[in-house]
């Protein structure tokens, strides 16, 4: 254990990197899948006899594509685990509040009105 | 060899403080001149808010007293809490101890972004003046700090008070918002090398989760305050039965703000005393590690009990038990956190100052005001106290017991790192017995008084209802407590003027601040310090024998002994970025046309901030010294505003989905969206995002036309999805959709409208960077100048995706 506290700050503890992204390919190719998804989710919505799973179809749809920009465009996939950590619990945080105001004021309010 | 630097005064060459004239506090960027404006600011608006108080205990001295009006008291009532939360604790936690400590405890040269720093205190200094200019126009506002919907609605409270208070708010939050994010990316990036986590200060664990608690609790209060100034300036109902709303969505956004930010106000008054007892009982302190966990787990904890303020209003015995055990839970690393000190200070060598005597008060007022919180987390018990005298004694043992006698602690204790002057520690004395004794006569007989039935918000009482000797004793003990207070203010004067020069480490303390002089020069740390331990300083003085003590002068800090280094130079657009902020509030309540000024100031000043720095858009590099740190700060802030702004959003979409079919006159989601035009407008925002990665990858391998380019497409791009935007805004309109109509329309407005506002934004941030490039302002090595732009894009676009698939496709099917 050294007692000298200071040391140079020409001593990098970690160097930074440049990192390897995604190729224009690959870019074009996660657009082809948007696009693809994106139908997907249109042609679930006019499929009259999907109509009792599309909540599910859609959530699992724009996960998808919610996903895919961020890993490959957002460079997540690529970039410092850090970014991700940073990123991850305030999503988790933010679905939580969508699903506890729906809860909470369902419940204060009862069912809702018939149109 | 070694720089410790012990008893001996060492002074700086030059220090913070005497670098430059006056005007250089303006344009200042220095995270220690900003730490003193912050407390300054805080100290007068403390004054401010006690003036406030002494005239609220005069008025409720004896009963049927008319010192004050009814309508004089709510502003006073009103306008203490307001500036005590907003304008005094939280600045001083955060804004005030986090500034002038935290950077220098982690071995920092100053924050991760210097001139954000200045625009928070500015825009904070400004949102604090605008607020309380109503005063000018009409009184100042009177519906209480937390603004209970619907009484803050232009019906019940017509006038411009409210919207000086919900605009000010929105400015201060803005203020917030950006000092945390700064905080948090200086702890989690610019920490010394060899400073773990579990290395870190204690005080600065318990900022870095208060941070987080400000960004992830103020996008809520935002989105309330939203809703409120729609409300009052366009006629809006989110809070109003008559559209068929609920007036609950406003406790529900307020407290889901409000609760995290009680221990956003506390958090940083436990790490001060966790700095305070260790270092005058002479002991390290007890369970770091659990201390470590227990913040971090207050933290947690925070973000899922703010329902225990709402359990009067009939929330249903499930989500009132989930509260009540989620409040009872907190109140575990709360307790080890208490018992923590306590166990510290057992068979600690005392050092009787001042600062120490403030933390035992602390331990003691704080351990009272956290009990009876315990005693509020049981529904039954809650709602016989919720509305009376007893509350108002619990939090202010929290907060004023807790918080502000923390913040005295830490004021005395790093007063000479700060000064480089001792405080005088007979006038502290009488400083801390006052302030200690006129706190508990005041607010100690409120728990009695609310036992007693005396309900809070009353401007007076009728007399023989028992209340009127336990009143005037608060109020004795009010002027008490306001007597100490100016000792404290003696003090401070006679330390500047008076004062013993601080040696650099006048208490023998554990951490790095204390191996600088005092004050500080401006650069801090001649060298960036290596650590090897938690308590790093301690480790360097003593080393692995206690009895051996190493005192060794810090020769490099005098002349001609320090390397260049270089500083963050003053920058001039803060003020200016704040100021134009400012005006968008006076506009708001005043004129309209001062906003669009107002505006354009904020955008030339942001502009201006962008391509200030020569460094701005390029990695960090070997040759300047500024790569020692894991990751980029910059891009570590993008990600953390971009997750904050995402709070933002899940505020919007879950005030949609609550009120989803629950309009009283059609037409509905169901029937009026159009999934063909808006399916097209979505593939033209994927399309963009290609778009937008193409121009990053030209910039980045140095082909500034094609970057260009595809930048000018993507905002073209952009520009097509909000003219789709504005057809279909406009055909809703033609068809009775308006703002006012009805749930839908005022929730599918908002959301849909300020995501538009922000594919806005970026438009005009891509053309910036597009017309910057032809002035060769954007080249190869600073493409992460795009890079951020397009962060920013990609954010737009996957917010869409989300309101794409909720708003439109399932609204569509399940919506009435």
């Amino acid at each position: 254990m050294s007692n000298n506290p200071t040391a140079s700050p020409a001593e990098p503890v970690h160097a930074h990197e440049e990192v390897p992204r995604g190729t224009i390919k690959a870019y074009l190719e996660v657009a082809g899948v948007l696009t693809v998804l994106t139908i997907l989710e249109i042609w679930a919505f006019y499929v009259p006899s999907l109509q009792p799973v599309l909540i599910p179809i859609l959530l699992v749809l724009s996960g998808a594509k919610f996903a895919l920009v961020v890993m490959f465009y957002m460079h997540l996939k690529y970039d410092h685990l850090a970014y991700t950590g940073i990123f991850g619990p305030l999503l988790a945080l933010a679905g939580f509040i969508v699903i506890a105001l729906m809860i909470l004021i369902a419940y204060f309010m009862g069912s809702p009105p018939t149109a | 060899m070694a720089v410790a630097v012990p008893k001996e005064v060492v002074k700086a060459r030059e220090n913070y403080l005497t670098e430059g004239g006056l005007l250089s506090w303006l344009v200042t960027v220095d995270h220690k001149r900003i730490g003193v404006m912050y407390g300054l600011t805080s100290l007068a608006f403390m004054g401010l808010a006690g003036f406030e108080a002494l005239a609220m205990r005069i008025q409720l001295a004896q009963p049927n007293n008319h010192f004050l009006s009814a309508d004089l008291y709510n502003q006073f009532f009103t306008m203490h809490g307001t500036t005590m939360i907003f304008l005094v604790i939280m600045p001083l936690g955060l804004g005030f101890f986090g500034n002038i400590a935290m950077p220098l405890q982690i071995g920092a040269r100053d924050v991760a972004f210097p001139r954000l720093n200045a625009l928070s205190y500015w825009i904070f200094l400004f949102g604090a003046l605008f607020m309380y200019s109503s005063f000018l126009f009409g009184g100042l506002p009177d519906a209480g700090w937390f603004g209970y919907a619907n009484l803050t609605e232009r019906f019940f409270t017509p006038g411009s008070r409210e919207d000086f208070w919900a605009i000010g708010l929105l400015i201060l939050g803005i203020s917030s918002i950006l000092g945390a994010l700064n905080f948090f990316v200086t702890i989690v990036n610019m920490r010394a090398p060899g400073m773990t986590f579990m290395r870190m200060p204690i005080f600065v664990w318990n900022i870095l989760v208060a941070s987080v608690l400000v960004l992830v609790a103020f996008p809520p209060l935002t989105v309330g305050l939203v809703f409120l100034v729609m409300d009052r300036f366009l006629g809006t109902h989110f809070y109003s039965t008559v559209a068929g709303a609920t007036p609950i969505l406003w406790q529900h956004l307020f407290w889901l703000f409000g609760h995290p930010e009680v221990y956003i106000l506390a958090l940083p008054a436990f790490g001060i005393i966790s700095e305070v007892i260790p270092c005058f009982s002479r002991k390290p302190l007890f369970g770091y590690a659990a201390m470590a966990y227990a913040t971090a787990l207050i933290g947690f904890i925070s973000y899922g009990v703010w329902g225990h303020h709402m359990f009067a209003t009939g929330m249903g015995p499930i989500a009132d038990a989930a509260f009540a055990l989620s409040t009872m839970a907190i109140a575990i690393p709360t307790g080890i956190k208490v018992y923590s000190w306590v166990a510290t200070l057992w068979r600690g060598n005392f050092v009787w100052t001042t600062s120490f005597l403030y933390a035992l008060a602390f331990v003691v007022q704080f351990t009272l005001g956290g009990l009876t919180g315990v005693m509020h987390a049981q529904p039954p018990i809650d709602l016989q106290q919720t509305g009376s005298y007893f509350i108002v004694a619990h939090f202010h043992y929290v907060l004023g017991g807790g918080s502000l006698f923390a913040f005295l602690a830490g004021l005395y204790y790093w007063w000479p790192k700060m000064t480089g002057r001792m405080m005088n520690e007979k006038l502290g004395r009488i400083n801390f017995w006052l302030t200690c004794i006129g706190f508990n006569m005041t607010f100690f007989p409120m728990h009695f008084l609310g036992l007693g039935g005396m309900p809070r918000r009353i401007y007076t009482y009728g007399a023989g209802l028992h209340w009127d000797f336990w009143n005037m004793f608060c109020t004795i003990g009010a002027f008490v407590m306001a007597t100490g207070i100016l000792f404290l203010l003696i003090a401070m004067v006679e330390s500047l003027t008076r004062g013993p020069e601080a040696p650099a480490d006048p208490w023998d303390g554990r951490t790095l601040e204390w191996s600088i002089p005092s004050p500080p020069p401006v650069y801090n740390f001649a060298e960036i310090p290596h650590v090897h331990s938690k308590d790093a300083f301690w480790e360097m003085k003593y080393g692995n024998n206690p009895g051996h003590k190493v005192p060794e002068v810090a020769a490099e800090h005098e002349a001609g002994h320090v390397p260049h280094i270089h500083v963050p130079a003053p920058s001039m657009f803060p003020i200016l970025l704040a100021a134009g902020l400012a005006l968008c509030g006076i506009g708001a309540v005043a004129w309209l046309r001062i906003t669009l000024v107002g505006l354009l100031i904020v955008y030339l000043a942001i502009v201006g901030i962008g391509f200030e720095y020569p460094t701005y858009g390029e990695h960090p590099s070997k040759e300047r010294g500024d790569d020692i740190y894991p990751l980029d700060s910059r891009k570590v802030g993008m990600w953390t505003f971009i997750g904050s702004e995402s709070l933002f959003f899940a505020s919007l979409i879950g005030t949609y989905m609550a009120y989803k079919g629950r309009d009283l006159i059609g037409p509905t989601a169901k029937e009026i969206l159009e999934i063909p035009l808006t399916s097209f407008s979505t593939f033209v925002l994927l399309m963009s995002s290609l778009l937008m990665v193409l121009a990053l990858a030209g910039f980045e391998r140095g082909d500034i036309k094609a970057g260009r380019n595809w930048l000018f497409a993507t905002a073209g791009l952009g520009c097509i999805f909000l003219g789709g935007q504005a057809y279909e805004f406009n055909k809703f309109y033609h068809e009775g959709v308006t703002l006012q109509h009805n749930l839908f329309g005022q929730t599918f407005y908002t959301l849909v409208g300020f995501h538009g506002l922000h594919v806005l934004l970026g438009v005009i941030w891509l053309l910036t960077l597009a017309f910057a490039s032809f002035k060769d302002m954007v080249p190869k090595k600073r493409a992460l100048a795009v890079e951020f732009g397009g962060l920013y894009w990609h954010f737009v676009d996957i917010v869409w995706i989300v309101i794409f698939s909720l708003v439109y496709l399932m609204d569509k099917v399940t919506g009435a």
